[in-house]
C-alpha cells in the first residue's frame, strides 16, 4: 500500500474507494466493542418508536468504516492527523443477511509542503449522502518524493 | 424544557481509561479492520510505534465516558441524544498500555427548533500530561416530552 502514498498526488485524485457492508450482527459487535448499547442500535421496537425508519447504525461505526478506507490507503493507522465528519443522515441496517452497503471514496483536496494531504470522503448509501464534511488530514509517509 | 445556557462552560472529572491490547483487537476487529499495526507488535513498530496502537476512532471510548457523566449531570436520557458531528485532532498515537485522562467541558447550548444542540469539547492526555487527541462534537438532544421518552426502558 505504500507504494501508492509515495506517487505523486495532485488535487482531485481519488486515492481509495471501498464498499462497506453493515449487518445487525456488525453493529450488536461494534456496540460491545464501543460500549455504545444505545437501544436504536439493535432494538426494531425502541428505534421506531422514536421515529427512525428502523434500527440504526451507529454513526461512530460508519465514521470508522470511512477513516478504514484512510489507514487501509495509509498503512500506518497513525497517520491520520485529523478526522471530522457530520452524520448528515441515518444509515437503517435491515435485519436480513446482507446488509446495508456503504460506497466511501477519498480524494485529494490539498497536497500541502509540510507533507500532510487533506482528503474528503464521500460516504453514501444509495447514491444519497450519509456523512458530509467528511474530511481528513493525513501524514505521507518519510519516503515520499518531495514536490517539484 | 430546554437546558439552562447557565451549565455552558461546565467542567467534568478526568475520566482515566487505561489502553489494552485486548480492546484493540476487539475494537478492530468490531469495524472489519484487519491492519496489522493493531494486533502484530512487529508491523507497528515497522510504523515507527513500539507496540500496536489504537484505530483513530477508538478514542471514541474515553470521549463517550465523558460524554456519559455531562448526560448524567443533565439528566439527558441516551435515546434522546443523536450525534450530529464529531471532529478528531490527534497530536501523538495512542498506543497499547497508555492510561489517559479525558476531560469533558461542555462548550455550547444553543436551542434549534425544539431541540438543544450541545457542543462539548473532550481533551485526551496521557498520563504526563502531553496532549493525545482533542474531540470536538455536536449533540442534538430531543425534548423531554418528545417519544424518545419510551427509549430509555
Amino acid at each position: 500500500m505504500t507504494e501508492r502514498v509515495t506517487e505523486q498526488l495532485v488535487v482531485g485524485d481519488v486515492v481509495a474507494d471501498h464498499t462497506y457492508w453493515i449487518t445487525r450482527e456488525n453493529l450488536v459487535r461494534y456496540a460491545g466493542a464501543s460500549g455504545d448499547f444505545n437501544p436504536i442500535h439493535w432494538n426494531e421496537r425502541v428505534a421506531t418508536s422514536v421515529g427512525l425508519p428502523g434500527v440504526i447504525a451507529h454513526g461512530m461505526l460508519t465514521m470508522a468504516l470511512a477513516g478504514r478506507l484512510l489507514t487501509d490507503w495509509l498503512g500506518d493507522p497513525a497517520a491520520v492527523v485529523e478526522y471530522g465528519v457530520r452524520f448528515a443522515r441515518p444509515v437503517v441496517v435491515p435485519d436480513d443477511d446482507i446488509g446495508v452497503a456503504v460506497r466511501v471514496a477519498a480524494a485529494v483536496t490539498e497536497v500541502r509542503d509540510d507533507g500532510l494531504v487533506a482528503l474528503e470522503l464521500t460516504v453514501k448509501v444509495d447514491e444519497q449522502k450519509v456523512l458530509t464534511q467528511a474530511r481528513a488530514l493525513c501524514r505521507l509517509p518519510a519516503d515520499r518524493p518531495s514536490q517539484p | 424544557m430546554p437546558i439552562d445556557p447557565s451549565v455552558v462552560g461546565r467542567v467534568y472529572p478526568p475520566q482515566l481509561y487505561e489502553v489494552s491490547r485486548e480492546k484493540i483487537r476487539e475494537f478492530a476487529e468490531a469495524i472489519g479492520d484487519a491492519n496489522a499495526a493493531y494486533i502484530d507488535t512487529a508491523a507497528a513498530r515497522g510504523y515507527g510505534h513500539a507496540d500496536v496502537v489504537a484505530p483513530p476512532t477508538f478514542v471514541m471510548i474515553p470521549v463517550m465516558n465523558g460524554f456519559d457523566l455531562l448526560m448524567k449531570d443533565l439528566g439527558i436520557e441516551f435515546a434522546r441524544v443523536v450525534h450530529v458531528d464529531q471532529r478528531f485532532t490527534y497530536s501523538q498515537p495512542l498506543p497499547v498500555g497508555t492510561r489517559v485522562e479525558a476531560t469533558t467541558r461542555l462548550d455550547g447550548v444553543r436551542a434549534v427548533a425544539g431541540n438543544d444542540l450541545l457542543k462539548i469539547r473532550t481533551e485526551v492526555r496521557a498520563e504526563d500530561g502531553s496532549d493525545i487527541c482533542l474531540s470536538e462534537a455536536t449533540l442534538l438532544v430531543r425534548p423531554e416530552d418528545s417519544d424518545g421518552r419510551d427509549a430509555s426502558d
